[in-house]
């Protein structure tokens, strides 16, 4: 327990940079997931085929793997550092799984409100907009704060890049004391602390939506 | 108004509308009557384009829906369309359904939408609800804001598609109400129904669709007291 806390400090501060990483690829991520999303309900068979090549190929291949190409393959072309590497990676794989739940949230909005929309002569880009989106929103919320979830907990991923992220900072304290149990231990109690912070906001928001 | 040439439908190999001819005219009200899959709904769904025909044109106020050129979200600006399940926007007040169209749409002010709306309102009855969302609202109202949405617009034409079908039966009255008044006001009506007295009392002409194709029309007395073919007796015997 006190060996807990004279670590916690450090910990703390990797803690930060997780947050920090997983909040803004989720944010670049949502943006990307949005427009590929949006992308694989087209009707524009080109378009549609692109955005499901995105998402078949984010999802079909290990983040560490990605990971690994923008930080050592990319370095030549344009060398981020560790920190936009991951950023990048990140961004990019969570936008293929956000694009899954944004197609999913459209897919779900009953066929009879683009129905009623177009016969009033909106375009489909107005019965998106405005009819469309603002109902699937709703349903894309929660399971976002999954992908959030889940997101911060593959960010440990980006310790093996050296970033001094939660793991990270575990792994550099236990070069110096050796204990394995103690040191990992407490870095997957501040993930958990972490983790289950975020899904209780995701179910008060489950709940939010539910009543309205 | 409408003409329908030679109009045919499939959906993949099945084919759901036979080579249907027709024409209506400004201020008509036509009932569409017939059993379940017979292409009543899909013929509707062709007039504004929600099912786009296989062959055979569609010419709605002297424009053909075949010329390239046309803009289909300026033609459907012309034609109304309620649907069974009503569809309105549930994430809107009710008020915001019926300006969205006239203000996004038509680039209408919104204080004038909102004018034309709550006059809309108030002649379907339900002027107290402007500001209840759909959910607050009862079936028969539901429909009561979906016929004002589509009234909005200021069309030209109006498509009921089994507006009462999924209402409970004390419902339907003040929804066929609604629409016996559109008629009398000489709004060209095309109206698929499963609701006899509606299509007799109201109607200036009836068609009866089975299998796809147009069985036999005439005016509501003659197709319902002496129906010629067998296909339209069968149907009467087995509903009324």
């Amino acid at each position: 327990m006190k060996y807990f806390f004279n670590i916690l400090p450090t910990l703390l501060v990797g803690a930060k940079m997780t947050i920090q990483l997983t909040a803004v690829s989720v944010l670049f991520g949502t943006i990307i997931g949005l427009f590929v999303g949006i992308a694989r309900v087209s009707r524009n068979r080109l378009i549609r085929w692109l955005a499901t090549a995105y998402v078949e190929v984010i999802r079909g291949t290990p983040l560490l793997v990605q990971l690994y190409i923008v930080y050592f393959g990319l370095v030549n072309v344009l060398d981020l550092g560790q920190y936009w590497s991951a950023i990048l990676a990140f961004s990019i794989n969570s936008g293929g799984y956000v694009a899954e739940i944004v197609r999913g949230g459209i897919q779900s909005i009953d066929k009879g409100q683009m129905e009623a929309a177009r016969s009033l002569g909106m375009t489909y880009g107005q019965a998106m907009r405005y009819i469309i989106l603002p109902q699937a929103v709703k349903r894309i919320l929660p399971p976002l704060g999954n992908e959030f979830i889940i997101l911060m907990k593959d960010s440990s991923l980006v310790s093996i890049i050296a970033l001094e992220e939660l793991t990270r900072k575990g792994q550099i304290i236990l070069t110096r004391n050796y204990k394995a149990f103690e040191t990992y231990g407490a870095v997957a109690i501040v993930y958990l602390v972490m983790t289950l912070a975020l899904s209780q906001l995701v179910r008060y928001m489950e709940r939010r939506l539910e009543t309205e | 108004m409408i003409e329908v040439r030679n109009l045919n439908k499939k959906f993949g190999d099945l084919q759901v509308l036979y080579d249907i001819n027709n024409r209506v005219e400004a201020g008509e009200v036509v009932v569409i009557i017939g059993p379940s899959g017979s292409g009543k709904s899909t013929f509707l769904r062709c007039l504004n384009q929600l099912e786009q025909a296989t062959s055979g044109e569609i010419i709605i106020d002297g424009v053909s829906l075949n010329d390239s050129k046309i803009d289909i979200n300026k033609v459907r600006q012309n034609i109304g369309m309620v649907f069974q399940h009503f569809n309105l926007f549930p994430h809107m007040k009710v008020i915001d359904n019926i300006t969205l169209s006239p203000i996004k749409v038509k680039g209408m002010a919104k204080e004038e939408a909102r004018e034309i709306a709550m006059e809309l309102l108030a002649k379907v009855g339900l002027a107290e609800k402007a500001e209840a969302y759909p959910n607050q609202l009862s079936g028969g109202q539901q429909q009561r804001v979906a016929i004002a949405r589509a009234l909005a617009m200021q069309p030209k034409i109006m498509l009921f598609d089994e507006p009462t079908s999924a209402l409970d039966p004390e419902m339907i009255k003040e929804v066929l109400d609604v629409m016996k008044d559109l008629a009398r006001e000489g709004m060209t009506m095309i109206v698929v129904t499963h609701e006899m007295g509606f299509a007799r009392e109201v109607g200036d002409r009836v068609i009866f669709m089975d299998g796809g194709r147009i069985i036999e029309e005439g005016p509501p007395e003659r197709i319902f007291t002496s129906p010629q073919n067998e296909r339209t007796k069968l149907f009467f015997s087995k509903i009324l």
